[in-house]
């Protein structure tokens, strides 16, 4: 390995190649194009293929006689003093079951086995994709069940007598757990499964075929060129010309003697790993999200507090309430942003943190999208609800009217109160009712039931109903927070950023080129693992860059 | 007012031009190739892909917000996104090949985003409170992009499946009126193009190897295009989902909510996964990948539309019935 040359285009390679292979230095005219129209396309009915090949080139002698200097290559190689460089570092991973004797006795040994029976089966990639397509399928299932429901409603949606399909009844959905799909048994199950493929894939498959993409393996027949997926044989060229060329676009190449080896885009065969890695870190996260998280959620009124650990439930068996747990909520002022149309644009909380000593330790108005975040601790603004009413009535008062959600189809929200009239303690109490959609306008509605005028809690405006003269002060909304703590979010982003970048440096193609100097023709073929296509043509395009030398002189050194 | 007479003569314009285009693949498809012709079916691709983005744009500039906030606004996206993948596959030097697939889709989804089916749409939406984020132009624009080069990757492999299953046929119907099938067969699928060029090459063999070599090149380009542009596509899903995740631990409260949108997206990741992985191995390549990729074309259609149809979940806006969180 070490007497091969890195190319470096500053570097001139004729003074790198002490022994020079022909006295190629002044006999040489850059022509412009090799030849025109042998885009020969590289698949694989060899017999055609070759048929038109011939047919393309003009000169088939040169071709026939780089052929019959093919058979005898081994002796054209004039550097054999280097040893064939790539096949000291054989099986990494393969050669660690018989580098170590296990002294400790057979179940030793027979764990061994059973470890590697194990990895065997688990990286069989006809399995993996099958345990995707379960998993596809039970997370479709998932969607399809409506989830989280009581017992009672799949008694009447899978009823015993008339199954679903013919074989899906009750029975089957709550005994696997289908109406919690993923968090049951089968799917969690399937999930681990699934990693623990993933593992075993990139131990026993990945790693090896970086291992193998990674060395610099110059090929020493025009044979083995000729085998590949694109192959294809350049007359009256030189291979420092066409490293040369491959080095402009980007390849790395690599020249020793009569053989050339380049390789572009590396990072396409390593980034699979990174994406298995990058799922597995995602899993972990997700893991400890479900065991270590806190959850909890709050309807406030108005100028009201909380403290933050009197609501938060615990998820799961690693989930230890926080320090931060200690500190008190305080909603200073809850309001809605309108459209023009009236609908609500934004909701929005002013919330104060208090330590229980009574300081302010932060204040944020936080609005959906835009949470509030402290000490692990992530408030949402995620709903919002009527608390009360406050109104004078004939100049007395003011009085708090606790406002009750009503029940509607669909997901318009509808709250009313009543303001008694007359004798509260007689059966059957009349009164003044208030409904409002929003905090911007209440509408009433006198003792018969009959419209009787809007009023906007800004306004101020008295309204007189049966003779009674009401101001609606204020409208006290209470506002919907969610909490949490979730200690695997930073791992879960983590796991996010490397598998965006991962799966984009997958993208790439990892191609390679071998060329063979023989004689004054150069064999070249290539293989990449993704762009078949783009490589085919960038190969063809660069092929024909290469300048065709003119009148060589023939008596090579070697 | 200025603003509709400006979507009015935008979305005419990239209509009318695609059909151009549509007619001169047609064209080509019966007369031998004229060169200037395809030239102008490219820059027709590249001026429908600007009048598109003009709507889209002037979209954004009337409403205030980041014009993907209805099935309207993301079906005219879409369709921007075919011509995004039609023109970025062209970056990578192919031949015509992946323009019979995006250019029909284009005209598809714009036809039907305008059609008087979704009249009603056309109105700027307001935005609700959840959509208010930066995320949304992010997430969604992704999910649009990734839907669109996923669907022209996996109709790449529908068109193989079909190519490679009208090959078996033929086996049994040998003998009777060959030529004649063959003929008909090449006007289906475009293949005449490659049959003008490549004729003076084949002179000497005979027709029968002729046609099996030139298949067999066919089902090859059209397996590693498609392998292409669904990775591509994979890559932007990827992205896609992942910036989702991210709003949903904004807005939500949890990155990961199993919503009935965001599972079928990751069911149409792990198809695509799966796809890819066939890909890996040499015994499962050809015809079985292009199975698993024809599996996902109607995934994906379930993801867009299919959900949305039934209304349920979070990702309940931007649906045909027009809800509010």
């Amino acid at each position: 390995m070490s007497s091969s040359l890195l190319l470096n285009l500053d570097k001139t390679l004729f003074q790198a190649l002490s022994p020079p292979l022909f006295s190629i230095s002044n006999a040489r005219i850059f022509l412009p194009c090799r030849r025109s129209g042998v885009g020969v396309v590289g698949f694989k009915p060899r017999a055609s293929r070759d048929g038109f090949e011939a047919e393309a080139l003009p000169e088939s002698k040169t071709k026939k006689k780089s052929r019959s200097n093919g058979g005898s290559s081994k002796k054209i190689i004039f550097f054999g003093s280097a040893p064939p460089p790539l096949s000291e570092e054989r099986g990494g991973g393969a050669g660690n079951g018989s580098g170590k004797p296990a002294p400790e006795g057979s179940s030793w040994v027979f764990l061994r086995r059973a470890f590697k029976r194990a990895l065997a089966v688990l990286s069989n990639l006809p399995l993996a994709i099958g345990e995707m397509f379960f998993i596809a399928a039970l997370m479709a299932l998932g969607t399809v069940i409506d989830q989280g429901e009581a017992p009672d409603y799949y008694f009447q949606k899978y009823p015993e007598e008339n199954p679903v399909l013919g074989f899906i009844t009750w029975r089957w959905v709550l005994a696997l757990g289908f109406d919690h799909m993923f968090t049951s048994p089968v799917f969690l199950g399937m999930l681990i499964l699934l990693a623990a493929s993933l593992m075993a894939c990139t131990y026993t498959t990945q790693i090896p075929i970086v291992k193998v993409a990674r060395r610099w393996s110059f090929m020493q027949s025009a044979e083995t060129i000729r085998k590949m997926n694109f192959a294809d044989s350049l007359p009256r060229a030189s291979i420092q010309d066409l490293g040369i060329i491959l080095m402009g676009s980007g390849y790395e190449v690599f020249l020793k003697g009569p053989s050339l080896y380049a390789f572009k885009g590396m990072a396409g065969r390593f980034a699979p790993i990174g994406v298995h890695l990058a799922m597995l870190l995602i899993m972990t996260g997700g893991t400890l999200s479900a065991a270590g998280s806190f959850k909890g959620s709050v309807t406030v009124p108005q100028g009201l507090n909380f403290v933050i650990g009197d609501v938060m439930n615990p998820n799961g068996f690693l989930s230890f309430p926080s320090e931060s747990f200690n500190t008190e909520v305080h909603v200073n002022r809850f309001y809605m942003d309108y459209y023009d149309s009236g609908e609500v644009s934004q909701f929005y909380t002013d919330l104060s943190l208090f330590s229980l000593d009574g300081k302010e330790l932060l204040r944020k108005t936080i609005r959906v999208n835009d949470p509030l975040r402290y000490g692990g601790i992530t408030i949402y603004q995620t709903d919002w609800s009527f608390s009360a009413l406050q109104i004078t009535k004939n100049g007395e008062g003011p009085f708090n009217l606790a406002m009750a959600p009503l029940q509607l189809n669909g997901d318009k929200k509808l709250f009313g109160t009543i303001l008694p009239t007359g004798d509260p303690d007689s059966p059957n109490v009349k009164g003044i009712s208030m409904l409002a959609r929003d905090l911007q306008s209440i509408v009433l509605y006198d003792q018969e039931g009959k419209f009787a005028g809007v009023r906007r809690p800004s306004s101020k405006l008295p309204i007189e109903i049966d003779g009674t003269r009401i101001v609606i002060e204020d409208a006290i909304g209470s506002t919907g927070l969610d909490l949490k703590t979730d200690p695997g979010v930073p791992v879960v982003y983590a796991g996010f950023g490397a598998l965006m970048l991962t799966t984009c440096m997958s993208y790439f193609s990892h191609s390679q080129i071998w060329a063979l100097q023989d004689g004054t023709t150069v064999t070249v073929g290539g293989k990449t693992n993704r762009a078949k296509l783009e490589f085919q043509d960038e190969l063809n395009r660069l092929l024909d860059k290469v300048p065709e030398l003119v009148a060589v002189d023939q008596n090579s050194n070697g | 007012m200025i603003f509709t007479t400006l979507e009015h003569i935008l979305t005419h314009i990239s209509f009318s031009i695609i059909s151009i285009v549509i007619t001169i693949h047609l064209m080509t498809l019966l007369a031998h190739e004229i060169l200037e012709l395809r030239d102008s079916s490219e820059k027709g691709m590249i001026a429908t892909f600007f009048s598109i983005t003009g709507l889209l744009v002037s979209r954004w500039i009337f409403s205030g917000h980041f014009p993907l906030s209805n099935l309207y606004e993301s079906l005219i996206f879409l369709s921007c996104g075919f011509s995004i993948t039609h023109m970025i596959c062209k970056i990578g030097n192919y031949k015509n090949d992946l323009s019979t697939i995006t250019t029909p889709s284009t005209i598809f989804t714009q036809g039907f985003a305008t059609s008087g089916f979704l009249t009603e749409m056309h109105q700027f939406e307001i935005l609700v409170p959840a959509l208010q984020s930066q995320w949304l132009m992010m997430h969604v624009s992704m999910m649009l992009l990734s839907y669109a080069a996923l669907l022209c990757g996996s109709l790449l492999s529908v068109a193989l499946l079909v190519i490679t299953f009208r090959k078996n046929i033929d086996i049994f119907c040998k003998g009777k009126g060959k030529n004649f099938l063959i003929l008909i067969k090449s006007f289906l699928f475009g293949e005449i193009k490659y049959l003008n060029e490549k004729r003076s090459i084949f002179e000497n063999t005979s027709f029968l190897s002729f046609r099996n070599y030139y298949k067999y090149q066919l089902t090859q380009r059209l397996d590693f295009l498609s392998y292409r542009v669904i990775s591509l596509g994979f890559t932007f899903l990827t992205i896609g989902i992942l910036c989702g995740a991210v709003w949903a631990n904004e807005a939500w409260g949890s990155y990961w909510n199993w919503d009935p949108k965001e599972t079928w997206a990751f069911i149409t990741w792990i198809i695509f996964a799966i796809y890819l992985h066939t890909r890996t191995s040499q015994s499962l390549q050809g015809t079985n990948s292009a199975l698993v990729a024809s599996i996902g074309f109607l995934i994906i259609w379930i993801c867009y539309f299919g959900i949305n149809l039934l209304g349920i979940g979070l990702h309940s806006y931007g649906s045909f019935i027009l809800t509010s969180t």
